[in-house]
């Protein structure tokens, strides 16, 4: 069936898709419809257990509790939220827990300008907690995506045993699109492996440990094999999700590399210049970025923060490329061609 | 056998001789010996600190969180699987000062879980310094001209809801301890055992004790049992208060 629906309100129905049977939240702009509409199917279906915490520091830790308890678990938040989670996710690394963070990014830092729309929470996603960890991130362009993403988002947390940060915008989250939930091809949902507590006596502790679970605080060669384990399985699970969009155009000399809503303000420029879009935004998809940014002499990274991930993106290629920095929410194609006039120094069409 | 519980093969524990957290640990054991609790239908949540360790030392499924962030773990695991008792085994410094918020929500929620809360006055594992309940004017490492504030009330805390079931005892009060533990078990919503217990190295040798005998025996003088029916326990009482 055919109907209207918002990016924030597909989010929640993958989620359901997925099996997700956990929801720990606290409000916060511009997710908080994600928070709603858990409460309310709460409400309809008690086998899906709501809990609107006390912060999001709960919140965060309260999916790390549900998945160790077996269900599938997700919570849904923005910039000054997910900082709040940071701690969690680092701890959900430590003790490889699967679960979803989706967060729907607004302008910052601080409080910012809590309901327009930005990019700017991409290092965060990547390297917020502290420590080294191998986090899957994902940031679909349209609704339809929206619900699939989650989809696959929950996969990979299963696959990967790990938590995963599912990102959306103001702009995104808000969103509203005509789409048809039975026509998105999706992946099967991959189910749990490890079995729920109060099956065995095993202990799950954000402290290094070994394989029995075992507390190993000053030993080197665990915390080493630890990183190697992690790293080579997320690595496998990596080569599930090759997910990114590129459109070539021969007659240009330019790749403009855009993500999430960003990317889809830019498709009428595709005529004049390449485009490409990686969705799954880490781990990095660095042979494709190499193969499809080869054939252009400019780069263009078009973010709406202040070249977040060109930065990353210069570090895989190995050369400068063009920044252009969409801030204060407006992202559009005005913003868009205005940020290319300065960085390449021509009119854009 | 309640010692069929424990992981005596990785005992000796990483606690000092002397600290009253083995003594809280075993009358857990009884209790849940008693109760038939085991790992097919128990789990333990502690957090960070010495009392942290507690989780692993049981031959059941356990989780050692974040620190302060039991209760909301604890929480999600129970609303996930209500059939499960869920045990949170914490200091004072990590339910009351870093995981406070949760505490005080928590206990509004009235969530089925009980709480033992090892309350030794310091941050011991970290050197002795000041806690949510160390006492005024006491001297530790990170209060040299002596302790500013008034220690927080957790029994008034733990009240919050028109629900609550608090019981407040040493582990010089083997009997009672045992009892607190095991009434709270069987209390049908959030229940909170707060255990004044000594830490002899990093706070009790500061303040003048020689031994933890001496700490113990202080704790036989100091600390009297309320009156039955009692509705709010004293400074210096033991005993359980509740209301259903």
């Amino acid at each position: 069936m055919r109907r209207l629906v918002q990016g924030n309100e597909a989010m929640f129905f993958g989620a359901v898709r997925a099996g997700a049977e956990f929801f720990a939240g606290y409000p916060i702009t511009p997710s908080s419809e994600i928070l709603m509409l858990a409460a309310e199917h709460a409400n309809r279906h008690p086998k899906f257990k709501f809990v609107q915490s006390e912060d999001e520091i709960s919140a965060g830790n309260a999916i790390m509790g549900a998945s160790l308890a077996g269900a599938k678990s997700f919570t849904a938040t923005s910039g000054p939220g997910f900082s709040l989670m940071q701690e969690a996710i680092g701890y959900g690394h430590q003790a490889e827990i699967p679960t979803v963070i989706i967060n729907v990014q607004r302008v910052a830092p601080g409080t910012g300008m809590p309901t327009m729309p930005a990019q700017q929470d991409i290092m965060q996603s990547r390297f917020g907690s502290s420590g080294d960890y191998y986090p899957f991130v994902f940031y679909p362009n349209s609704v339809a995506e929206c619900y699939k993403y989650t989809m696959v988002s929950f996969n990979a947390a299963e696959e990967s045993e790990s938590p995963v940060v599912l990102l959306s915008d103001a702009y995104l989250g808000h969103l509203n699109e005509v789409v048809d939930f039975h026509c998105i091809k999706l992946p099967r949902a991959v189910r749990r492996k490890r079995a729920p507590l109060g099956t065995g006596q095993r202990l799950f502790t954000g402290l290094v440990h070994d394989e029995q679970g075992r507390p190993r605080t000053a030993d080197a060669e665990t915390c080493k094999r630890w990183h190697v384990r992690v790293s080579d399985l997320h690595t496998k699970v990596s080569n599930r999700y090759i997910d990114f969009e590129f459109q070539p155009n021969l007659s240009s000399d330019t790749l403009i590399i855009s993500y999430g809503i960003v990317s889809r303000v830019l498709q009428p420029l595709s005529s004049q210049f390449a485009l490409f879009r990686p969705i799954r935004m880490f781990p990095l998809l660095t042979d494709e970025i190499r193969r499809c940014a080869n054939d252009y002499r400019n780069i263009v990274v078009m973010e709406a923060n202040d070249g977040q991930y060109a930065t990353i993106i210069e570090s895989v290629l190995k050369r400068d490329v063009h920044r252009v920095p969409l801030f204060g929410g407006r992202i559009n194609l005005a913003s868009a061609r205005a940020g290319l006039r300065k960085a390449l120094g021509r009119m854009i069409e | 056998m309640f010692k069929d519980l424990l992981k005596l093969e990785r005992f000796p524990t990483t606690w000092c001789p002397g600290c009253g957290l083995g003594m809280i640990m075993t009358q857990l054991a009884k209790v849940m010996d008693e109760l038939h609790l085991d790992h097919t239908n128990t789990t333990i949540i502690s957090g960070i600190g010495c009392t942290g360790r507690i989780a692993g030392y049981f031959k059941l499924d356990g989780v050692h969180t974040l620190h302060g962030r039991t209760l909301p773990v604890a929480e999600a695991i129970k609303f996930v699987r209500p059939e499960l008792n869920v045990i949170v085994a914490s200091g004072d410094g990590d339910l009351a000062s870093i995981g406070g918020n949760h505490l005080i929500h928590v206990a509004r929620r009235n969530t089925n879980i009980t709480v033992l809360c090892n309350d030794n006055d310091v941050y011991g594992l970290t050197g002795g310094q000041a806690g949510p309940t160390t006492p005024v004017g006491t001297i530790t490492s990170s209060t040299p001209g002596g302790c500013k504030y008034e220690p927080i009330d957790l029994q008034n805390l733990i009240k919050v809801g028109t629900q609550y079931h608090y019981a407040k005892t040493t582990v010089y009060h083997q009997a009672h301890l045992r009892k607190c533990i095991r009434e709270s078990m069987l209390w049908q919503g959030f229940s909170f055992v707060n255990i004044t217990g000594q830490c002899i190295e990093n706070n009790g040798k500061r303040l003048g004790f020689k031994s933890a005998y001496e700490m113990l025996v202080h704790y036989r003088n100091t600390y009297k049992k309320a009156p039955d029916g009692a509705e709010t326990l004293g400074d210096n009482e033991i005993g359980i208060i509740r209301r259903e």
